[in-house]
């Protein structure tokens, strides 16, 4: 056994091995000492995608295979594939994970072993989307994590849950069907699903045919982007996702917002790109509802009367950004999208983080009965105020980096104009993020929210975690580009 | 190294300070006096070396045509002295102004990081650097704007940001556009080369917007509900000064940009001026009528450096300098009287002369060297901008300048007589305390010498003037 096969077989195994032990305890053991589970699995995401990345990065090979029970050299067998992109987004997966562990601990009460099992079997789920090598796995996985959002959202039984819940299920099941009909087509036309098999369709493909076959390729290819534009929720899918985030508890905001859009709906348009890139329209469809999306989901967020309202819309509008560095389909497109990713699970996860805090502290996240809470909460207007910075890519932040990155990849590509408007558009985060620090924040405090007190415990450390990684990660930000120019990528 | 140390400690350094405010509050106001004298020392160290014929300069060397790297040539020394100059100046006179209010901890840090961000600014050496440092001060300007957290102070600190990023955003379309067209950011590697003509548009958006020119000015007289000392450094000395900085450091020293913007800004330059002057002559809340003088004066710098012509760029480096002290100076006065008469509304002062002489005698010496009256600093700053102009063959434009200052002299004369002359009707008032003063006086005593000693910066005048 190598690190490296310690670490991928781990990927697989290890949450489920969290789920066998946790419920080998008696119910209010296992209720109390959630966190210690919950966070062991995710520490070891963390840490072994880490490790993983560095052992495979110094064995200069570019991916490793490995199958779960059976040999991935047997033919026609399915397999499991790791390289460098994909550590990154394991190790997204295992941050996102953590920083949810450490909110659920203040904001989830009756239910904490559901969430324990869920959590795990969701990063199981994100796990699997992220090593596997072929479309109908994908296809699975991605069920098998939209399923436990469902539960997870839904579980805290309001109203307001069960709407949000619903209105999820309802557009993730079209989402669902979309791309299950694309595979199918897919197969009718290769007689397989592997990505290997799968590359290059594109080129052998005549787009003016008229036969039947190039028509449901391309009927396909629609329908994979809509599917996964549908989980990623970029305009005009977006209607799930401020409703979602909404109603859910705060620890599972996280979840959705860091992962679950990222890894089952951007990793999603990554794989199409990397096999599809080369028929021209997939590029330009996805710059298309990027740009859209940018603008749409900022001038929504800016009218949003609760807080978890305009971060939701925030990630509508971030989450074209990433579509927009894909479009180019080049490998600075590629980093450019990856780096966005990052950051924003670093921005996103502190505001929601800040919610947390705020509704633990001052009992509601209704903008109009807040003010002026920088003096009570030091703390915390101080890491969304940097979570604030970075989305709107403003310096020293890591969002200031990806943003720059991705302009940069895009006037590469040969589109200025989507360059400009969508660094133009960053003014409009600005307006929202300002609104929301005016009304949170900066200001005079109302009277009736003077006894409140700073966050503590451990959402306190997930506050100050994620603005280390955004500001660390900003001030690193040259020397990280220099790694990456020696590595030969840029 | 000379200079990371310049740019560092206050910029790092600033972060200290809240925990230093933690222990003592001395602690806190000296290490924020000590990080601003670094800097200052730092910056004549490096111009000694520069008049020496040395340049120290740093950088290091990005993928992607990125680069990071701070160097000091004749330029960047004229502007870190000026800056740091007036900034221990406001530093100290915030000892005493700043005495009472909640957030100090947050005051310290922002001015001191501020000071920072402009040493970065003035010596960096690629756009990218540009644009990040000047991004950190439109932060500062962000929460020191809204320092006294009322729902106006904040809402005018959210316009002065949104205003100023807005400009900088579209700065750095013009910025992504060069790097579309040669493939780098770095100032060196672009020195002299032709670039597009709407990325100069672009560009002047983010500078006219930093440096509150017509048609986007309109955040400046709304920032002067900051406390006086952040008025002064920021919306008078040092920030305002960015933009005509950029200005020279792009336009002029870097670029070589179509003919046609030889005649546009100027036009520009003019119409803010009379417009700013205008309004100056209407306001009646005296930090208003400074404001809007200082728009008008920005005017008269930006024509200096946009005429083409060496001798207005020289008057507009002078002026950058007479400015900033003098300007400096009227804000301070002016924070002395509102400090102690817990008003800005001019029609509520008058002879002010009698109960705050000293005050009364700073804030004439720092009108006249505004007014631009012989021998103080702002006249032959002013009549070097005039001069340039006219040798660059636009008679029409300097005739516009010339009503725009005889419009200075009336608004300043009519600001002087309402607040310290005629009758007393504030007999309660009395002088600011001796930190403040000495501030004043020190700034019109050095408007006043500086036009006996002109010739001292204009060794690095000419220095600049080598580089167009």
């Amino acid at each position: 056994m190598t690190i490296l096969s310690i670490c991928a077989h781990g990927f697989v195994y290890c949450p489920i091995l969290v789920v066998l032990i946790y419920n080998l305890f008696n119910h209010e053991f296992a209720r109390k000492h959630f966190i210690w589970f919950a966070g062991a699995g995710a520490t070891w995401q963390i840490l072994t995608s880490a490790a993983g990345f560095f052992v495979l990065h110094q064995s200069g090979q570019n991916g490793y295979a490995f199958g779960a029970l059976w040999d991935p050299g047997l033919p026609g067998s399915a397999y499991f594939e790791l390289s460098g992109p994909r550590f990154l987004l394991l190790l997204i997966v295992g941050l996102v994970a953590f920083v949810s562990v450490l909110v659920a601990h203040h904001t989830v009460d009756f239910n904490r072993s559901s969430y324990t099992n869920l959590l795990m079997i969701l990063v199981l789920g994100m796990n699997g989307m992220l090593l596997v090598t072929d479309l109908f796995s994908l296809y699975v996985f991605m069920e098998v994590t939209g399923l436990c959002c469902f539960i997870m959202i839904a579980m805290f039984r309001s109203r307001a849950d069960l709407e949000g819940s619903f209105k999820y299920l309802i557009l993730s099941e079209l989402s669902s069907i979309f791309i299950l009909t694309a595979v199918a087509f897919l197969m009718m036309k290769t007689g397989s699903l592997r990505y290997t098999d799968l590359a290059g369709l594109g080129s052998r493909i005549s787009a003016g045919s008229g036969r039947l076959e190039d028509v449901l390729f391309y009927a396909a290819l629609v329908l994979l982007i809509s599917g996964f534009a549908i989980k990623t929720g970029v305009v005009p899918f977006h209607s799930w996702l401020p409703d979602a985030y909404q109603s859910a508890d705060t620890a599972v905001s996280i979840l959705l917002s860091g992962a679950v859009n990222k890894v089952a709906g951007v990793y999603g348009l990554i794989v199409v790109m990397e096999l599809f890139g080369d028929v021209a329209p997939v590029g330009k469809s996805l710059a298309a509802v990027g740009i859209v999306s940018i603008i749409i989901g900022a001038l929504l967020a800016v009218r949003q009367p609760h807080y978890k309202r305009v971060v939701a819309y925030s990630s509508v509008s971030q989450m074209g950004y990433i579509l927009l560095a894909l479009s180019t389909g080049t490998t600075l497109g590629l980093v450019a999208a990856l780096a966005h990713i990052f950051s924003h699970t670093a921005f996103k996860s502190t505001l929601f983080t800040n919610a947390a805090a705020l509704q633990e502290q001052a009992g509601t996240l209704e903008l109009q009965d807040l003010g002026g809470l920088e003096n009570q909460m030091p703390v915390t207007a101080f890491t969304s105020i940097i979570a604030f910075l970075s989305t709107a890519g403003i310096p020293p932040t890591a969002g200031f980096w990806s943003k720059i990155l991705i302009i940069l990849a895009l006037w590469q590509a040969g589109s200025p104009v989507l360059a400009a408007v969508a660094l133009i558009a960053g003014i409009l985060s600005s307006a929202y993020l300002i609104r929301l620090q005016r009304t949170v924040f900066f200001g005079q405090t109302r009277p009736e929210l003077a006894g409140v007190k700073e966050a503590h415990g451990s959402v306190l450390t997930a506050e100050i975690l994620l603005t280390v990684i955004t500001l660390g990660l900003g001030l690193l930000y040259p020397y990280i580009l220099m790694l990456l120019h020696a590595g030969g990528i840029l | 190294m000379v200079l990371l140390i310049c740019v560092g400690t206050p910029l790092l350094g600033a972060f200290l300070l809240p925990a230093l405010g933690h222990w003592s509050e001395k602690a806190r106001r000296w290490g924020s006096l000590l990080m601003v004298l670094t800097a200052l020392v730092c910056a004549v160290i490096s111009t000694v070396d520069l008049l020496s014929g040395r340049t120290d300069a740093v950088k290091i060397l990005l993928p992607l045509g990125l680069s990071m790297g701070f160097r000091m040539d004749a330029l960047a020394a004229f502007m870190a002295l000026t800056s740091c100059t007036v900034s221990t100046v406001i530093v100290i006179y915030s000892f005493g102004y700043m005495k009472e209010y909640a957030h100090l901890n947050e005051y310290y840090l922002m001015i001191t990081f501020f000071i920072g961000a402009m040493m970065g600014l003035v010596m960096s050496t690629s756009l990218l650097e540009i644009y990040i440092f000047w991004e950190f001060s439109s932060f500062c300007c962000w929460r020191l704007i809204g320092f006294y957290r009322d729902p106006v102070s904040i809402r005018r600190a959210d316009k002065a940001f949104m205003v100023t990023v807005f400009g900088a955003l579209v700065m750095l379309v013009g910025f992504a556009g060069i790097y579309g067209a040669t493939g780098t950011f770095d100032l060196d590697a672009l020195r002299g080369s032709q670039i597009p003509g709407w990325t100069v548009g672009l560009m002047l958006v983010g500078i006219l917007s930093k440096s509150a020119t017509f048609p986007l000015h309109n955040w400046l007289p709304d920032a002067g509900v900051a406390p006086s000392p952040v008025t002064s450094l920021l919306h008078a000395a040092v920030l305002v000064k960015i933009g005509v900085f950029a200005y020279a450091r792009l336009i002029v020293l870097t670029f070589s940009i179509p003919q046609i913007y030889t005649v546009v800004v100027p036009v520009i330059a003019a119409v803010s001026a009379l417009i700013s002057a205008g309004c100056a002559l209407m306001a009646t809340d005296i930090k208003r009528v400074v404001a809007y003088s200082t728009i008008s004066q920005l005017a008269f710098i930006l024509l200096g450096l946009s005429s083409g012509s060496r001798i207005g760029f020289a008057g507009g480096m002078l002026y950058i300098l007479a400015h900033s002290i003098a300007k400096a100076g009227l804000f301070l006065c002016c924070g002395i009287v509102e400090h102690n008469l817990h008003t800005k509304d001019m029609n509520k002062m008058g002879g002010l002369a009698r109960t705050m002489p000293k005050t009364a005698v700073a804030f004439a010496l720092c009108a006249l060297s505004v007014m631009g009256i012989p021998p103080f600093s702002g006249y032959f700053a002013k009549y070097l901008v005039i001069s340039g102009e006219v040798d660059a063959g636009h008679p029409v434009i300097a005739a516009v300048f010339i009503l725009g200052a005889v419009l200075t002299i009336l608004y300043l004369v009519r600001l002087f007589a309402k607040v310290f002359l005629g009758p007393c009707r504030n007999p309660e008032s009395h002088e600011g305390n001796n930190q403040m003063v000495a501030s004043v006086l020190t700034l019109a005593v050095l408007s006043l010498l500086l036009g006996f000693l002109i010739f001292l910066p204009s060794g690095l005048i000419t220095l600049a003037m080598e580089a167009m």
